[in-house]
């Protein structure tokens, strides 16, 4: 079955299973994907992945259509954002546990056109006796024991990321340093004269103090004005007094329809 | 709004409520039906145009806007004020419907027939079934009788007078006896004897006219003496009003000197049927007798009175109308003893002919200001008189004072209008007007709803209740209270006569733990004209309320004087046998009581055993009349040991304080710690159920060597559930903290091990660093300790973005951050303290927490954090968390979040409740809470049924779609359910003392159907709503999202569980049930027993 471009194979946890999942898959296609480990032509876009199946277990059940390279799960499609430097386990958010977007990536192409034609009515099996999946309180617990970090272990991770930070730091400053000095020379002959270090402050790199600064402005302004000094102003702050009033009276009114017309007033 | 919630059709729903009022809790089914009517209004934006706002004032408006501005808050009082009035004023289709019935009743009665002369215990001419609304006892009376028409009919009482109110209209009629009908002035005897007659008569002509509908006798205050006649109108609205006909004396018919209230007017040799040696002057005076006798001659000229006051004030009425509601809503207004409407009315007189009011002024001052008199004037003491010039005959009001409890004379001087009145019931008027005042005054309530709209009956304003049920059993204390005169002055009313006497000796006995003593007020009995008239004893049972001072009422020591002053005697007839010599600490030996209980739940109940034994001793009402009502509902938070958990909330504090001073003590550290603070319920006295101290044994678990902890094992129960109780510890900041926030958690995660280190050499604690937290093992707790930086969140907003400028954007992890690491722990503390102030505020907001988890709310409402604001407003042990979660439904506004709860850091954006619950859910608690509120409240007060509080923690299963079956061995909270079983699992605890810090770790926050629940709400989330009661239940609802269920075309995005349905051209999908119920049994393998389907829901 095929429909919109994606065919459909079912998924069941176990042989014994009534009730199965459908996988939609299809292959890659993306006007302009950048990353290198989706490579077009041998990667399988697989959508609905029940939350059982890891990375591991989807691997192992698209092997017996061709080796498989690599397998990607996230909880929606779209392209791969990598920032920052590589953390390690314990410092990694915890991923979703939902249904997934899957990315497998097949050493050969071939691959993709085998699972396309795989029949509909042939289950994939998620756990079978070869490779148990654990699920329910055996996950639990085998979670619970998992997540025992050894201090030692814990202190070297966390050692050696500060390690590297700190190169990466000094490196950042040396080489805005460069940059600076590259700019002076650069102004042939000239050199600028600022106030050294605290030039910088001279004009605000935040959002907030640009606000600030606009705010004293304002207020300078507000200082020189005069209020209620002429009549005719007095008369209009009167004025708008009682239009407030009143404003306020007609909403008040409102509310008190809309009160009685829900019957708040029956004190019993 | 509507829209939406047209579309969303889920079953629990009722409309809508956009305004800022809460529901009062009667009122939840009156707004069910009209949902049509309401969409008609709607509010929106007032839009005045330019000319309508700048258009010149005229003076009236100005004047208007003015008082406006000035008397009221704001105009809306004002309008609310009008609105009520106009609620409760007669129509004038209805005032048109009441004067032609009066009419016809006048006709009627001006035709009575005369009647041939008979004897007057002769009944014969009273052929029918009509009864005579008196005790025909003793039969010996001589005299002659005979009907004629009256002599005049005139309309008295609040009708007349334009202060009628609804609901219960009652039309007061009197219909003075013709002189020929031989009234004699041998008034115990005849007079209330021919007057019941002549009643009598009346109904009888009555029975043949087709004008009349229904006729019930009633009797005035619930004195037998004062028979009066009910008359409704024949046609279907009958219930609309009643007419009430007094049948009374001709004018000047006996001298009111007569019966001033030290006078004896009964004979008790006439009463008793006994020979005595009672001279004349040696009998009893009778004062409420008098009083009664008096109050029939004087209703015409109160009336005249009344009248010519009200026409110089022109508020008058609607003044008396806002107090007669405040009244109402305190059921003050009805019974005997109750401070009617005509004593409102006539307070206003008094205030205005002592110009404490002035003539101008409007209703809501006069309110205001007669609240204030009667919060300020104590009539107990100080009585008050609006005889101007009473002639030399009339009473003084010392005498008054030495013959009733309560005193406020009428203006002739010689009646006391509050002659039933009980001290208590004045104490109570002026405590709700003192009360009242408070609120008033305090700009962040709203007054007008708390004062007029709200229904404070007893059971919701006292601490605890309790009911005298066999009231034969006053009979018997009379005896023994040895009240044979009053019992005669009362006319054999014995629990009129004893009720004072009880009140007295239980204020004596309950002394200082009492703030305020309460009771019922017996209502007016009414009968048909065709039975005898009731027994005393067939009206409801009296309650009792009790107001505690908090800090004295469940003190178990009663100490008296020392043994050798005068007064000991005086205490031990007091307490008789339980009263006892003792040497206390101070070296004194006085007189003691002391009553049993150890832990506070038991303590909370020694009123009760004060209670019972003092009506015991004094008044001879055994225990089993006496029905106690207080700390009922606290079994659904009694642990197995039995108590109510406020020591184990207090060791769980006490052990935290150590832990907090170990932690500012410890050296070694490359920045100091600047604050340790407790972040977790069981530290502000909110746990449910409070952590206790465990010890493990280890057998049950397997054992991971490297780390020194405990892992459950497979196959074996669910061990014990030990939650970690959340400390936060700032770290001093410095400029050696990184500006990154990955560096910040890694320098985060070295804190924690090295404070583990510490913790370990130095104190020997078992301890386990994480990058997010470090647990810790101390006296057979666990302590999960975060390092905070308090730059962090702020680093977490700051961004540069490609122009190079820092901005700063607010965003969910900084806000998560702030929340768990500044927020938590302040409201925290807050609490910690509001328990100090409130010792049952732990107790209620653990009530309320439990009764939301058993309802399966849980998961979308917080309520931990919600009570700071409704604290102990009413501070009531056992119901007042039903209104206190009313009270916290305040606000919902159309741009802020459904419920709305400012704390005083954050008085804009109600942070704890933005993102939970929804209008949906929040709607379905109010309409639970109000349901739940009723059950209760109806049992608690009704002592037929059996007393099953906990049915209110039952949730009804029906509603939801599917449902989930735990295993009861793999849900670790078991213990806590509302309903416990009868099975119990091991769970690797060992029974005894706590465990010595050191050991290995045990297995902390492991809870499998918190984890499954997780599990399923993350996978299925957007299908279906989960819900749990997270203490010890053993049952998953699920209920279907019904958006998620109609087929939507095919999206990648959007096809998680779901199958596709192919038709023609379009691919739509569904939601693949059959899988997802799999799913279910699939995901939580162990835990689940079975998954029911309820419904066929999928099939839309």
């Amino acid at each position: 079955r095929v429909f919109l471009s994606l065919s459909v194979l079912s998924l069941q946890f176990n042989s014994d299973s009534a009730a199965r999942h459908s996988l939609y898959v299809k292959e890659h296609k993306v006007r302009a994907e950048k990353s290198s480990h989706r490579p077009l032509d041998r990667t399988l876009f697989v959508l609905n992945i029940p939350p059982y199946c890891s990375e591991d277990v989807v691997k192992e059940l698209f092997s017996q259509f061709g080796n498989v390279e690599s397998v990607e799960l996230r909880d929606h499609p779209g392209s791969t954002q990598e920032s920052g430097p590589k953390l390690s386990k314990f410092f990694r958010p915890a991923g979703k546990q939902g249904f997934n977007v899957g990315y497998v990536v097949f050493k050969k192409s071939s691959s993709l056109t085998a699972v396309k034609s795989h029949p509909h009515d042939v289950p994939l099996v998620v756990c079978t006796e070869q490779r148990p999946v654990r699920t329910g309180v055996q996950k639990w617990i085998q979670q619970y024991t998992q997540s025992f970090i050894h201090p030692d272990k814990l202190q070297q991770t966390v050692d050696s990321f500060m390690e590297n930070y700190d190169k990466h730091k000094e490196e950042e400053a040396e080489r805005q340093k460069k940059e600076a000095e590259q700019q002076k020379e650069e102004e042939e002959g000239w050199v600028k004269v600022t106030r050294g270090n605290k030039g910088t402050k001279a004009r605000p790199h935040s959002e907030a103090a640009n606000q600030r600064t606009l705010q004293k402005e304002m207020r300078k302004k507000k200082r020189k004005e005069l209020m209620n000094f002429y009549t005719w102003q007095h008369r209009n702050t009167q004025k708008e007094h009682i239009a407030e009033l009143r404003k306020k009276f007609e909403e008040d009114k409102q509310r008190i329809a809309l009160l009685r017309a829900q019957r708040k007033f029956r004190p019993y | 709004m509507k829209k939406k919630q047209a579309a969303t059709e889920e079953p629990a729903e009722v409309n809508l409520d956009t305004s800022e009022e809460n529901e009062a809790p009667v009122k939840a089914k009156r707004i069910k039906p009209d949902a049509g009517e309401e969409e008609e209004v709607v509010y929106h934006p007032v839009k005045l145009s330019r000319n309508d706002l700048y258009r010149p004032p005229t003076a009236e408006e100005l004047n208007q806007l003015k008082e406006a501005e000035s008397l009221f808050h704001c105009s809306l009082l004002k309008m609310q004020m009008g609105e009520l009035l106009k609620e409760v004023a007669l129509s004038e289709r209805r005032k048109q419907q009441i004067d032609s019935f009066i009419q016809t009743v006048t006709k009627l009665f001006q035709t009575v027939p005369d009647s041939p002369e008979v004897e007057v215990s002769d009944l014969s001419w009273l052929s029918g079934t009509v009864k005579v609304p008196f005790l025909l006892l003793p039969k010996i009376t001589k005299g002659k009788f005979h009907m004629a028409p009256p002599a005049s009919i005139d309309l008295i009482g609040s009708y007349p007078l334009g202060t009628c109110t609804k609901p219960h209209v009652m039309v007061d009629l009197a219909v003075t006896i013709p002189a020929v009908s031989h009234l004699s002035i041998f008034f115990q005897t005849q007079y209330p004897r021919k007057r019941a007659l002549y009643l009598a008569g009346l109904a009888q002509y009555l029975t043949s006219s087709s004008d009349i509908g229904t006729m019930r006798y009633s009797c005035l205050h619930g004195n037998r003496l004062r028979p009066v006649l009910l008359l409704t109108p024949p046609d279907k609205n009958s219930s609309s009003f009643t007419v009430r006909v007094h049948a009374c004396p001709p004018p000047g018919f006996f001298k009111p000197s007569r019966f001033h209230p030290q006078r004896n007017n009964i004979r008790t040799e006439w009463y008793t049927g006994l020979q005595t040696s009672h001279s004349e002057s040696s009998e009893p005076p009778t004062p409420h007798y008098n009083s009664s006798v008096l109050g029939d001659l004087l209703p015409r000229a109160h009336l005249q009175f009344l009248s010519a006051i009200s026409s110089q004030c022109s508020a008058f009425a609607d003044g008396v109308a806002l107090l007669k509601v405040w009244l109402r809503q305190r059921e003050l207004n009805q019974g005997t003893g109750c401070f009617n409407g005509f004593l409102a009315s006539m307070l206003m007189a008094y205030l205005l002919t002592t110009h404490r009011i002035s003539n101008t002024m409007t209703a809501y001052q006069l309110l205001r200001n007669s609240l204030n008199f009667l919060a300020s004037t104590d009539l107990t003491v100080n009585g008050i008189s609006l005889a101007r010039d009473a002639d030399s005959t009339a009473p003084t009001l010392a005498e008054f004072h030495s013959a009733f409890q309560v005193v406020f004379v009428d203006p002739s001087g010689h009646l006391n209008m509050c002659a039933d009145m009980t001290a208590c019931t004045y104490m109570q008027l002026q405590h709700e007007a003192s009360v009242s005042m408070q609120f008033w005054d305090n700009p962040t309530v709203d007054g007008f709803h708390s004062l007029l709209m709200t229904p404070k009956p007893m059971i919701r304003t006292s601490d605890h209740v309790f009911q005298l049920c066999e009231l034969v059993k006053l009979q018997s204390s009379c005896k023994k209270l040895n009240l044979l005169s009053e019992l005669m002055d009362h006319s054999g009313n014995y629990i009129h006569t004893a009720l004072p006497f009880i009140l007295s000796l239980l204020q004596q006995g309950l002394d200082q733990r009492i703030q305020l003593l309460t009771h019922s007020l017996s209502p007016d009995p009414e009968w048909s004209v065709e039975s005898e008239a009731p027994k005393y004893k067939a009206q409801p049972p009296l309650s009792f309320g009790l107001l505690f001072r908090p800090e004295l009422a469940a003190s178990v020591l009663e100490r008296g004087p020392p043994a050798d002053s005068p007064k000991a005697a005086e205490f031990r007839q007091l307490w008789g046998l339980r009263s006892e010599l003792r040497r206390f600490q101070d070296g004194a030996i006085t007189e003691a009581v002391l009553w049993d209980g150890e832990s506070m739940c038991q303590k909370r109940l020694v009123p009760k055993q004060i209670i019972t034994h003092l009506l015991q001793l004094h008044a001879d009402i055994p225990e089993s009349c006496v029905r106690y009502v207080g700390a009922m509902v606290d079994d659904v938070i009694k642990s197995e040991t039995k108590d109510t958990g406020e020591e184990k909330s207090l060791a769980v504090v006490q052990s935290y304080d150590d832990l907090s001073r170990k932690l500012w003590r410890l050296e070694g550290l490359p920045l100091s710690i600047t604050a340790v603070q407790g972040a977790h319920p069981a530290l502000r006295y909110t746990q449910v159920f409070p952590p206790k101290p465990l010890k493990m044994d280890y057998s049950f678990f397997d054992k991971e060597k490297t780390c020194r902890s405990l892992v459950p094992k497979e196959g074996k129960p669910c061990p014990a559930y030990i939650t970690p109780i959340t400390v936060i510890c700032h770290m001093e900041g410095s400029g050696k903290w990184p500006n990154d926030r990955l560096a910040i958690r890694h320098i985060r995660a070295a804190f924690h091990i090295q404070l583990g280190e510490l913790l370990r050499k130095h104190h020997k604690y078992t301890c386990r660093p994480c990058p997010t937290h470090l647990d810790v093992w101390k006296d057979g707790l666990v302590f999960r300790i975060q390092v905070a930086y308090h730059r962090e969140p702020q680093v977490l907003r700051e961004s540069v973005n490609p122009e190079g400028l820092l901005v700063v954007r607010d965003n969910e992890e900084a806000q998560a951050l702030e929340m768990a690491t500044i927020h938590k722990p302040l409201l925290t503390s807050t609490l910690h303290g509001l328990q100090q102030q409130h010792p049952c505020f732990g107790a209620v907001c653990r009530l309320a927490k439990r009764w939301l988890g058993a309802q399966l709310f849980t998961p979308l409402l917080r309520f931990n954090h919600v009570f700071p604001f409704v604290e102990g407003v009413f501070p009531t042990d056992f119901s007042a968390d039903y209104t206190e979660i009313k009270n916290g439904f305040m606000a919902s506004r159309e741009s802020l979040p459904v419920m709305f709860i400012a704390t005083p850091k954050d008085k804009k954006l109600s942070m704890w409740t933005r993102r939970a619950p929804n209008v949906q859910m929040l709607q379905r608690v109010m309409m639970v809470a109000a349901e739940s509120l009723k059950v209760l409240e109806q049992q608690l007060m009704d002592g037929n049924q059996i007393q099953d509080v906990k049915v209110v923690m039952r949730p009804p299963l029906e509603v939801y779609d599917a449902v989930i079956h735990l295993n009861p061995k793999q849900v670790p909270l078991l213990s806590q359910a509302v309903d416990p079983p009868s099975v119990t699992f091991s769970r690797g605890v060992m029974t005894g003392s706590a465990a010595q810090s050191g050991g290995s770790l045990p297995v902390i926050d492991y809870n499998p159907v918190s984890l499954y629940l997780a599990e399923l709400r993350e996978a299925f989330g957007d299908l279906a709503l989960f819900f749990c009661d997270p203490y010890g239940g053993t049952v998953i609802a699920v209920l279907w999202k019904p958006k998620a269920f109609s087929p939507v075309p095919f999206k990648t995005s959007q096809v998680s569980a779901r199958s596709v349905k192919v038709t023609g051209d379009e691919a739509n999908t569904v939601p693949n049930v059959e899988a997802i119920l799999e799913d279910f049994q699939i995901m939580g393998k162990g835990l689940v027993k079975s998954v029911e389907a309820r419904t066929e829901k999928w099939s839309f």
